[in-house]
């Protein structure tokens, strides 16, 4: 009786839990590419963040990391001069944050550049799905959507973002060092989204590993102490 | 160690002028509870634990969090940067945070498990009816505090949500419209409705340890039902302390365990706990393309889109939560468990995944497959409870043993 309803109580937890991988992989019909990213890489990182301030930041923004930021996060780590040299005469507190103007930015591509500070966790398949748009750029099968506006991971097709790795109609023997810098920065954008996940992770390694230590303790004492209770 | 703590003189001190000792001694180490409870009972002492989680949590972020929703740069809002700064900037906010939120989902697994329980065993039943009414309320309560809180970051999610759930009161007659200008604090959700939602977020919980205080009390003067669901014999009861204290604190270990595991290695929950369009700030001129409320409404909110007529759809979800006040006196049967009533115990397993499934439904974009299926299961929903009715006229149940 006492494990039928253990098996009772898991099947109705398991239940509520199995729909959703299901769900997680449910996008628009196309499979993402999968991304190699490891946001613990402090060179894939930075090679990231190069990528980041150079080509996105010309229209996008991550306003919520500071320079500051940059030296201070371990898995960056960069120096005051590689800092002051980032910033020009920006404040150190000032966040990454676009010269491109909102106004210029709907006048040139019809859309603001959304800001990138939380797009890997507001994107289902987050890095992934950076990964996938940046190398997604092709000619439209029905020869609808002009060149650079076809993106075949993008919902709908149709993106307001020009091609910015010029990843359409590249040199074959370039593949390889497009597809480093999209996953580069995908890594980058995935480690700021939650800049805290490697410690979280550190943490929770100890964290659970005690409570699994004291849960066996618990249930020694429980058998123990219910030794003499008689069924 | 109790007992050693019993004698110092602090604690006679102590118990002179405030009944400690009785108090003690009438609470816990003499306390009766059946021997013969499963691990199905360990969901009550988890609820309350979860629930002083979300409260210390609760008081820690709203030391940061800014109830505003004025524009930042990049189409944010006050609110919204609030919490990123929580989740970035604050010591250890990324983990308070998460807590919180993962613990708003672990609440109600926990209740519903608890209320499973309760449906399974039959501990609705006399003399607990109003310990039952008193948890119904506990649950209406709870899905009012994290529907509230739902709003407080501020995304798009929060804002849709809030918008579709405060419609519906508008499709009320005569008080409709009144009542949702109150909750909204205007004609459309904005800066006001967001100032009153993190009130009443934080005064609800408040409300939920005072009734909590109630249910516990109830519970106290009635004591626990049990698997067999018979009156139990004073001879089969155990003092509460220390076998069900450690019993309690052996489950409590479990629970944490997977708790922690999610908080510090899947927060998010694929976008169950954390929903992903959530992180998309709001945006009153972008409807996001599929709306739909967190994991642990789902279930109500298919039984209202069961109906085509808004009103219907309303009045069905209301009185889909209200039935359960009445089934104390909707259930005639003598017996309490399942495992004596065989054709109920079918019916209440039925039940069960009914409620899956419409919580499947309601979580999915609408199709007309699944509109179908969401109408068939509402329709079981209702049915169950109304079938207890005249059960007892068809049911031929086990004989009761006499003692466990
Ligand atoms: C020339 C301007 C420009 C540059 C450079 C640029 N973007 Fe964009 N980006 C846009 C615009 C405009 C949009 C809005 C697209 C839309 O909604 O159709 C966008 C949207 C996006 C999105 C969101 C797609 C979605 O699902 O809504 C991501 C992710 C993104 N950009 C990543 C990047 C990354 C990474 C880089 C650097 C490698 C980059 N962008 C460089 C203009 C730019």
């Amino acid at each position: 009786m006492k494990l039928k309803s253990i098996l009772f109580a898991g099947l109705m937890a398991a239940s509520l839990v199995a729909v959703g991988p299901a769900q997680a992989s449910e996008g628009h019909g196309v499979e993402l590419k999968h991304a190699k990213v490891d946001t613990t890489d402090r060179e894939q990182l930075r090679r990231g963040l190069t990528v980041f301030t150079e080509v996105c930041m010309g229209c996008h923004s991550a306003k919520y990391v500071t320079y500051k930021n940059l030296m201070d996060y371990p898995e960056l780590a960069l120096s005051r001069e590689e800092v002051d040299e980032l910033r020009g005469d920006k404040p150190l507190t000032a966040g990454l944050i676009t010269d491109l103007s909102p106004e210029d930015a709907e006048v040139s591509y019809g859309k603001v550049p959304p800001d990138l500070s939380v797009m890997a966790n507001a994107r289902r398949g987050g890095a992934d799905y950076i990964y996938s748009i940046l190398t997604g750029f092709e000619h439209d099968p029905e020869g609808k959507i002009p060149d650079g506006n076809y993106n075949l991971y993008f919902p709908g097709n149709r993106i307001a973002m020009p091609d910015p790795l010029s990843w359409l109609d590249h040199d074959e023997a370039d593949t390889e060092m497009l597809e480093q810098q999209a996953q580069d920065v995908a890594a980058f954008l995935a480690f700021i989204a939650d800049p805290h996940q490697n410690e979280r992770r550190a943490l929770g390694f100890w964290v659970v590993g005690f409570l699994i230590v004291l849960t066996i303790v618990l249930y020694l004492l429980k058998k123990a102490v219910w030794a003499d209770v008689k069924h | 160690m109790l007992e050693k703590l019993m004698q110092t003189r602090l604690f006679k001190w102590l118990d002179e002028r405030s009944g400690a000792e009785a108090i003690i001694k009438s609470q816990l180490t003499e306390y009766p509870v059946p021997k013969n409870l499963n691990y199905m009972w360990n969901f009550g002492s988890l609820a309350l634990l979860v629930l002083t989680i979300q409260i210390l949590t609760g008081i820690f972020l709203a030391m940061f969090y800014k109830p505003s929703a004025a524009l930042t740069y990049g189409g944010y809002t006050v609110a919204f940067d609030s919490v990123e700064r929580i989740m970035r900037d604050v010591n250890f906010g990324w983990l308070i945070r998460y807590m919180h939120a993962v613990g708003a989902s672990s609440f109600f697994v926990v209740v519903y498990l608890h209320i499973a329980r309760g449906l399974y065993y039959g501990s609705y039943k006399g003399p607990r009816e109003l310990l039952w009414i008193i948890g119904v309320v506990i649950l209406l309560i709870m899905q009012g505090a994290a529907f509230f809180g739902y709003l407080l970051p501020w995304g798009q999610m929060s804002f849709w949500g809030a918008t579709v759930i405060t419609n519906l009161f508008g499709a009320l007659p005569v008080v409709g419209e009144f009542l949702q200008q109150l909750l909204r604090g205007g004609f459309s959700v904005g800066d006001p409705t967001l100032n009153r939602f993190f009130s009443l977020h934080y005064l609800f919980p408040l409300l939920l340890a005072a009734i909590v205080g109630g249910h516990i009390h109830a519970l106290h003067v009635v004591h626990s039902n049990n698997p067999e669901g018979i009156d139990i014999d004073k001879k089969d009861t155990i003092p509460f302390h220390p076998y069900y204290t450690v019993k309690d604190a052996f489950g409590v270990g479990v629970f944490l365990t997977i708790y922690c595991y999610i908080v510090f290695f899947n927060p998010q929950m694929g976008g169950y706990f954390i929903e992903v369009d959530n992180y998309t700030p709001a945006n009153n001129l972008q409807t996001p393309p599929h709306i739909a409320p967190v994991w642990y409404l789902t279930p109500w909110y298919t039984i209202l889109r069961s109906f085509e007529s808004k009103l219907l759809g309303v009045l069905a979800m209301g009185a889909s939560l209200a039935i359960l006040f009445f089934l104390p006196w909707l259930d005639r049967s003598k017996v309490r468990s399942s495992r004596y009533r065989p054709v109920y115990r079918q019916m209440v397993i039925l039940f069960f995944i009914c409620v899956i499934v419409l919580g499947y439904c309601g979580h999915s974009a609408p199709t007309p497959t699944l509109k179908l299926v969401g109408q068939i299961a509402t329709g079981y929903y209702f049915l169950f409870f109304f079938a207890l009715l005249v059960l007892p006229k068809f049911e031929k149940t086990k004989p009761l043993p006499d003692r466990v």
